[in-house]
């Protein structure tokens, strides 16, 4: 996070830098690597179905549809043993209806298809309760009237925790990752600036921040891309795929997580 | 090993030991209007053609003779020569002053008399760049920059546009030892990397070993910057100065006591925040950004004996945003020196060197208040002596203790802030070596520099020391106690080079050297950041250590007046540092664990061709080489290349003058771009467009190219006070060249994605400076 404040002088000195910069959209030839298998499984402590989305990557050139794997075997086993399968419906989507998961509880997915099955585990953290978000002039433009969102929350003392947050502002996802550990701020009541440059938030936008308390490895794999996104000024680090906890490795995650959505109306 | 290698080196010392008896002439060369020493002075007896020396970083020198009547010729670019008759029946004292060649304009054209220098020294992978050859370059914002200047050598690649950072022959930009007065400068940047820390105006002499690394240097793997400050002018007092577009800059010298002692004081600050002013954001206009550098000197020679040196170098950026947000960074160094002569064959220097290098970010954000400071601090004792043995041998020896106080992060912070206090442990060390070196010319044409260094590194407590698995798990954890050694490592490093000449115009050489490094800069950024952190060796991480060894033909043609070499090299890498994925550096009290190792290899050919004398001179040089990496968790463990890895690399300097007052430059380069690692396709994770990638540095970025011209009119002759005008323009032909390429979804085409590419000069940029002296 401090990284992230630092970013702020970054980008003063980018500001400057911008008389002589310029931008243009470029065409590579990137190559082809497509058709990996990509597994995307999130449970949540909310009561309802709980969906695990399976598709393949695609070129960069070609559009951004992702052909949906159909016909694997998919299944979520808890603590105490039980299975749960997954049947698919629409093409590629896998969903269990009501099942929720369970705080401290670990959960294993397995995905069979194409003669192969994936193996990932992910413990379901304790939930800590979003306590409010709230808007602000931003620190550039703000004579244009931009804000900035705000969350609050108590973090709880002598305990590991991992945050994500996902920002959307009129319904619309914020693209952008916000992964938080608490190793600056343990214990402590938080507040934390949302940076980003996607989407321009004024006065009367509706927006949502949802938290999920996530654990390390699924955090890890967050703040991997965190760091490699496109806006990060601090400078970028050495792209890869972030580190799965899908055995053997391919795209994607399982995250067991808990979920809480706070609202505002920005005044 | 050690033993073995020692008893070698003393026999073969002892065994050349014999011959007629020679007297020794010595001496100080200096700058007749300034009193300023003159290092790398050339000394050649007429009667004795291949008899030659050269004088040290204190402009001393001694040279050897049987009894007899010689003339003595004494050469430095720039300057006119001198010859001296000397009727050598013992040893005996000669001080010279040499008189500038063209004192008006300082430029390279000189009547002094080529020599050949670069053919007959033993010295290879040695790259010398004059004060009036860096001054004439053209470069961004007419901001002289000694870094960006040495990157148009062969060998030597700048890390990009906007990037002082430079790669010695596949090196990293934190192997690469940077001395400014003996003090390491850690951070040679300012503003991000677009300026060098070193203000021209104080620098005297600037020297890059980028291979056949002399014994008396060690600590890093690739290279050895090595500036030397001004000394002052020990005669009369001078201001001289400059205004420019983003910076100005004064330096006042002069006597202490006249011929015996003098200062130098120069000082420059930017005024880039000035231009923040402009802006509707009142936010940006709030906010401050602009560096400042103020070197000092000032010697005292107490007798033809006894000289002392005292200097210092303090530097700071600071970059605040208004209510919201402040950081600085420097370097702060110090140096007292003492030489002395014992006798004429006896040099001797003693330095004690500090270094600091911190930064400090500070958050005024209510609720996230927060200050967080970090800082490396160095205390160096370093003693060198170099003894003349009269039979074609010069001995050189010495020592260090150098101790490393490492404070790698601390934040502090108010109660309602969202951050706690953290202070991550100290870590202390010392860094300590000693070497001999041999120079040994067993004929004419033969010559050999010879040496071993061992260096050491012994990590010490207080503190807890953890050693970590593969997976990054702590496997063992121990508590030392202050001055406990946890973790120590000795390594020898031999060195050896050896230069034959075919004849007056043609020689060959060869040399091999290993390096070791003990302390690691850990940065995962592709961008030059100031939160620099460094780390020593410890049970996790291993010295690095390289092997190179190259070789060389040195040919110069009409009269030495052009200079032309090819130089081979291959350089063994072991223990190299990489990050692992999602690596968090900053403030990590468990940083090692973030931390894999592998190995590299580069190797490369460099072609130079160069003119020195004449109005029209400059030079060419081309490398083409490869610089590899191997780690066990990238890439299948294969080879792959490094991002520093640049296959093609030219520069073209050339520089014109038209007459006394008009003087032209200009410079051309070329390189292939760094090997990045760009997606070869994409999925959505999160609801996020995400891109999937195959291998490391798998791809090119686009080759880059510019051209920069620049003019300098010198003011007409006055008697009180000279001026001039530096004129520049930075990338004639306005070419794009990309800084960074990133990748997003499309802003106009739905549901695809783009590539975008920044180049941050995309311009020309046209600068003038007036500079003054009086």
């Amino acid at each position: 996070m401090k990284t992230r404040k630092f970013k702020y002088g970054i980008a003063a000195a980018m500001i400057i830098l911008s008389l002589a910069a310029c931008q243009k959209v470029i065409n590579l030839d990137l190559g082809n690597q497509s058709g990996q298998l990509v597994i995307e499984g999130n449970l949540t402590d909310q009561h309802g179905p709980q969906y695990v989305v399976l598709s393949r990557n695609a070129p960069f050139t070609s559009e951004n549809v992702y052909p949906p794997v159909t016909g694997a075997i998919v299944s979520i086993k808890d603590n105490s043993g039980n299975t749960f399968p997954l049947t698919e419906g629409p093409a590629g989507t896998y969903s269990v209806p009501n099942l929720q998961g369970i705080a401290g509880d670990t959960y294993s997915l397995s995905v069979t298809t194409g003669g192969k099955t994936y193996i990932a585990q992910s413990v379901m953290p304790k939930a800590v309760a979003l306590d409010s978000i709230s808007a602000h002039n931003d620190l550039f433009d703000a004579g244009k009237g931009e804000k900035r969102i705000t969350v609050h929350f108590q973090d709880p003392p002598h305990i590991a925790n991992q945050y994500r947050f996902v920002e959307y502002v009129n319904h619309k996802q914020v693209k952008s990752v916000f992964a938080f550990d608490d190793e600056f701020i343990d214990g402590k009541y938080v507040s934390l600036d949302l940076e980003q440059n996607d989407i321009n938030i004024y006065a009367r936008d509706t927006v949502s921040v949802e938290l999920q308390c996530i654990d390390k490895p699924v955090y890890t794999y967050w703040y991997t891309l965190m760091q490699q996104q496109q806006d990060n000024p601090g400078g970028q680090v050495a792209p890869s795929n972030p580190p799965t906890n899908i055995t053997p490795a391919t795209l994607g995650y399982f995250s067991a997580h808990t979920v809480q959505t706070l609202t505002l109306v920005v005044k | 090993m050690t033993k073995a290698l020692l008893s070698a080196f003393l026999i073969l010392i002892t065994l050349c030991c014999f011959g007629q008896k020679r007297y020794a002439i010595s001496g100080t060369i200096k700058d007749g209007s300034t009193g300023e020493q003159l290092i790398g002075a050339t000394i050649r007896i007429k009667e004795l053609p291949q008899s030659g020396t050269i004088t040290n970083s204190y402009g001393f020198y001694s040279i050897y003779a049987p009894e007899g009547e010689y003339t003595l010729l004494f050469t430095y670019t720039g300057y006119k020569p001198v010859e001296q008759h000397v009727s050598l029946h013992e040893d005996q004292k000669l001080n010279i002053a040499l008189a500038p060649s063209n004192a008006l304009a300082g430029v390279v054209v000189s009547a002094d008399r080529p020599n050949n220098d670069n053919i007959a020294s033993p010295q290879m992978g040695v790259e010398k760049l004059s004060m009036a050859q860096i001054n004439q370059v053209p470069v961004l914002l007419g901001e002289k920059d000694i870094l960006k200047t040495l990157s148009l050598l062969p060998g030597v690649k700048s890390a990009g546009e906007g990037n002082t950072g430079f790669y010695v022959r596949g090196g990293a930009a934190d192997q690469n030892l940077i001395l400014l007065d003996e003090a390491t400068v850690y951070n040679a940047s300012h503003f991000f990397g677009f300026f060098s820390t070193f203000n021209s105006d104080a620098v005297k002499d600037v020297t890059l070993y980028k291979g056949g690394m002399p014994a008396e240097f060690g600590g890093r793997l690739s290279s050895v910057l090595d500036i030397k400050m001004n000394e002052g002018n020990n005669k009369e007092y001078t201001v001289e100065g400059g205004l420019g577009l983003i910076s100005s800059r004064i330096k006042v010298e002069g006597p202490i006591v006249k011929d015996k002692g003098s200062f130098m004081v120069s000082a420059r600050r930017t005024y880039i925040d000035q231009f923040l002013r402009f802006s509707s954001d009142s936010t940006v206009r709030g906010s401050s950004i602009y560096f400042y550098d103020l070197n000092a000197k000032a010697n005292y020679h107490f007798d033809d004996k006894n000289a002392i040196y005292i200097s210092g170098y303090f530097g700071k950026d600071v970059l605040g945003l208004k209510n919201t947000f402040g950081t600085n960074w420097g370097n702060s160094t110090g140096t007292v020196r003492f030489n002395h002569l014992f006798n004429s064959r006896l040099f001797s220097n003693t330095s004690l060197v500090f270094s600091n290098y911190n930064y400090v970010i500070t958050s005024y954000l209510s609720n996230a208040d927060f200050q967080a400071t970090s800082q490396i601090t160095d205390v160096n004792l370093k003693e060198d002596l170099s003894y003349s043995m009269g039979n074609n041998h010069t001995l050189k020896f010495g020592f260090n203790v150098l101790h490393h106080d490492i404070s790698p992060g601390d934040i502090s912070s108010s109660a309602s802030s969202s951050f706690n206090d953290i202070h991550v442990q100290k870590r202390y060390g010392f860094e300590n070596a000693a070497y001999i070196s041999d120079e040994w010319k067993p004929s004419n044409s033969l010559t050999f520099l010879y040496g071993l260094r061992v260096s050491s590194l012994f990590l010490l407590g207080p503190g807890t020391f953890n050693t970590y698995d593969a997976a990054g798990n702590v496997t063992d954890s121990a508590a030392y106690k202050s001055g406990q050694i946890v973790k120590s490592y000795i390594n020898l490093e031999p060195r050896f080079s050896a230069s034959y000449m075919l004849d007056d115009e043609n020689s060959i050489k060869l040399s091999y050297n290993r390096n070791t490094q003990n302390i690691h800069l850990l940065s995962n950024s592709t961008s030059n950041t100031p939160t620099d952190l460094y780390v020593m060796s410890s049970s996790n991480i291993k010295p690095e250590i390289a092997d190179q060894v190259s070789t060389g033909w040195f040919k110069n043609f009409k009269d030495n007046v052009y200079e032309c070499s090819a130089e081979i090299y291959y350089k063994w890498l072991q223990n190299q540092i990489d990050y692992k994925n999602g690596a968090q550096l900053l403030v990590n009290q468990d940083v090692e664990s973030q931390l894999v190792y592998g190995s590299g290899r580069a190797y490369g050919i460099e072609l130079f061709l160069k003119k020195k004398y004449g109005r029209f001179n400059g030079w060419l040089g081309y490398t083409l080489s490869r610089t590899e990496d191997k780690f066990a968790a990238i890439n299948n463990g294969k080879y792959f290349p490094a991002t520093q890895d640049r296959t093609h690399d030219l520069s073209i300097v050339g520089i014109y003058k038209l007459n006394d007052r008009w003087s032209f430059s200009s410079d051309f380069v070329y390189s292939t771009g760094n090997a990045v690692t760009f997606p070869t396709g994409k999925y959505n994770v999160g609801g996020l467009t995400t891109f999937s990638y195959s291998e490391r540095n798998g791809f090119r970025m686009p080759s880059t190219n510019r051209l920069d011209i620049g003019a300098t009119l010198e003011g007409k002759p006055h008697k009180k006070y000279h001026s001039s005008w530096t004129f520049g323009l930075y990338n004639v032909y306005a070419h794009r060249n990309p800084y960074i390429i990133t990748f997003r979804d499309s802003k106009t085409i739905p549901n695809t994605t783009e590539a975008l590419e920044t180049s941050i000069f995309a311009t020309r940029i046209p600068s003038v400076t007036w500079n003054f002296k009086f």
